[in-house]
């Protein structure tokens, strides 16, 4: 009897539709809001879902790229590799850009102009404040964790006339990892 | 622009979406719009049951000439409406896009409630989108 | 009904009108859901079977019309018709699988889907004692509200989970009453 154990991690399984993705994100929103109360504990909860998505993603990914793997030593480095590479292998596009705060040693944003999870939903103006794009700030916290620079990820909405759900994923290293990285 | 009007009533012919895409139409009371929208669910219902051919698919358009409205009814049981111009020859087309807007824009978003009136933005903007460009 | 086959309408929506996703995406996503709903109900896999179907459901209501507005499918003559279409259609445009079709009853009135490769069980594993977890029982319930949508009553349940080490995965579709009532005015 063939277990997951036999099978190869290498071969990618192909596509299924945005729409099954959708629908099932839709249920899994919904589900979500009726237990919890107000915006900030469903943005978690729906960052939890990601967290656990991005866990395994993350390794997944790093098992692909065999022996070209490298582990980032360098937060830069690391976050090049989630905006381009942990980006492709969920969504099939790095995302739109990287940007480091001026302000804040420990920030840095991806920016992303069409979240995938976003595509379809449209928030009511008295929850406006909520962005469902904490899943993928779920899996991106996942990510950084995964690769020893903890860091906390949350979603902000951002759109523009021409990019109406463009979200900026913004990220907080923990203090150890702006102290490692000033050290070296 | 091809669209000058759009109505969509729920299975209980409820009104739950109407919007007007141009200026020169006469702007009714929110009320009108709801006795409109049940009117015509009734007029569709009476027409296929007298139609003189069995299995009749009901009103599929009335043409008058300063308008013509066409009728998109789905297995589901929704329809939708739509004003245009005399004579517009490809109103299966443009409902037939308009329905995958909604099973998009409408059906996919979390906070729209079934069967209750459509407040998507994005279903809004994606209307106006093509909208302009039929 | 179409003229063209069923499986070369299915493939050929599958290919023209279908936006795709990393199927790996789908997997893991479904995947911490049912982790979420077993850690909700403590493990009680009776009741994370029932919320799996519940939430199908509310799917199923959804997806008819996606499924309607982009193959183009109309009503069904009949529900070995409506078997078919599922099949060959639905599975393929949502899930690009194929599902058997197979084991009708005398009375035309049930029969099982087949899933040989089923998209949402990639990389699981399932817990220990858990033998009465249907892991995939989100497709019961989307069969059973995509098909109300369209005033087919059914009952959808799973049979064998290849997931449960069972030989196959098999998902037993019984149409209890057409809702005649419920049938939108000149489709009858």
């Amino acid at each position: 009897m063939t277990s997951i154990y036999n099978r190869s991690l290498h071969r990618r399984s192909g596509d299924v539709s945005l729409s099954l993705f959708a629908l099932l994100f839709a249920e899994t929103v919904a589900y979500s809001q009726k237990h919890v109360k107000g915006v900030n504990e469903l943005e978690e909860r729906l960052n939890s879902l990601g967290y656990s998505v991005g866990y395994r993603m993350s390794e997944l990914v790093m098992l692909r790229e065999g022996k070209n793997g490298v582990r980032s030593i360098e937060i830069l480095e690391l976050m090049r590799d989630v905006h381009q590479n942990l980006w492709k292998a969920l969504y099939g596009r790095s995302a739109h850009s990287l940007e480091k705060s001026r302000s804040e040693e420990d920030e840095y944003m991806i920016i992303d102009n069409n979240p995938i999870e976003l595509t379809f939903i449209s928030v009511p103006k008295d929850i406006s404040q909520l962005s469902c794009a904490a899943f993928t700030a779920g899996i991106v916290e996942a990510a950084l964790d995964g690769a020893q620079f903890p860091a906390r990820v949350t979603a902000h909405s951002s759109g523009t006339d021409q990019f109406p759900q463009r979200t900026i994923y913004l990220v907080k290293f923990e203090p150890q990892v702006v102290e490692r990285e000033a050290s070296k | 622009m091809a669209i000058l009007s759009l109505y969509i009533l729920n299975k209980s012919g409820g009104l739950v979406y109407q919007r007007d895409f141009t200026e020169k139409l006469n702007k009714l009371s929110a009320n009108d719009y709801l006795v409109l929208a049940g009117t015509f669910h009734g007029i569709h219902v009476i027409a296929s049951k007298i139609s003189p051919v069995s299995h009749s698919s009901g009103i599929k358009s009335i043409d008058s000439s300063t308008f013509s409205l066409h009728c998109l009814q789905t297995p589901t049981g929704i329809k939708f409406l739509l004003v245009t111009d005399p004579g517009q020859s490809n109103a299966h087309l443009l409902l037939s896009k308009i329905y995958q807007l909604y099973a998009d824009y409408v059906m996919k978003n979390p906070f729209h409630q079934l069967e209750m009136p459509i407040r998507s933005d994005q279903f809004n903007r994606q209307l106006t989108i093509y909208a302009s460009s039929t | 009904m179409t003229s063209k086959p069923l499986k070369a309408v299915g493939e050929e929506v599958w290919k023209t009108k279908i936006d795709k996703v990393n199927a790996e995406l789908v997997a893991l996503t479904y995947g911490s859901l049912v982790a979420q709903l077993c850690r909700d109900f403590e493990n009680n896999y009776d009741r994370v079977n029932e919320q799996l179907d519940k939430m199908g459901y509310n799917i199923g209501l959804r997806l008819i019309e996606d499924f309607l507005a982009r193959s183009g499918i109309g009503r069904c003559s009949s529900f070995k018709d409506t078997a078919e279409v599922i099949s060959k259609v639905g599975f393929k445009m949502f899930l690009n699988v194929v599902p058997r079709v197979s084991n009708w009853s005398a009375d035309g009135k049930t029969f099982s889907l087949y899933i040989d490769d089923n998209p949402l069980a990639d990389f699981v594993e399932l817990p220990p004692q858990s033998e009465n977890l249907w892991y995939s029982n989100i497709y019961c319930g989307v069969l059973r509200g995509a098909l109300e949508m369209t005033q087919m009553q059914v009952h959808a349940e799973f049979v064998s989970d290849v997931l449960q080490g069972h030989a196959a995965t098999e998902i037993k579709v019984q149409l209890l009453q057409i809702l005649k009532d419920e049938i939108p005015a000149a489709e009858e």
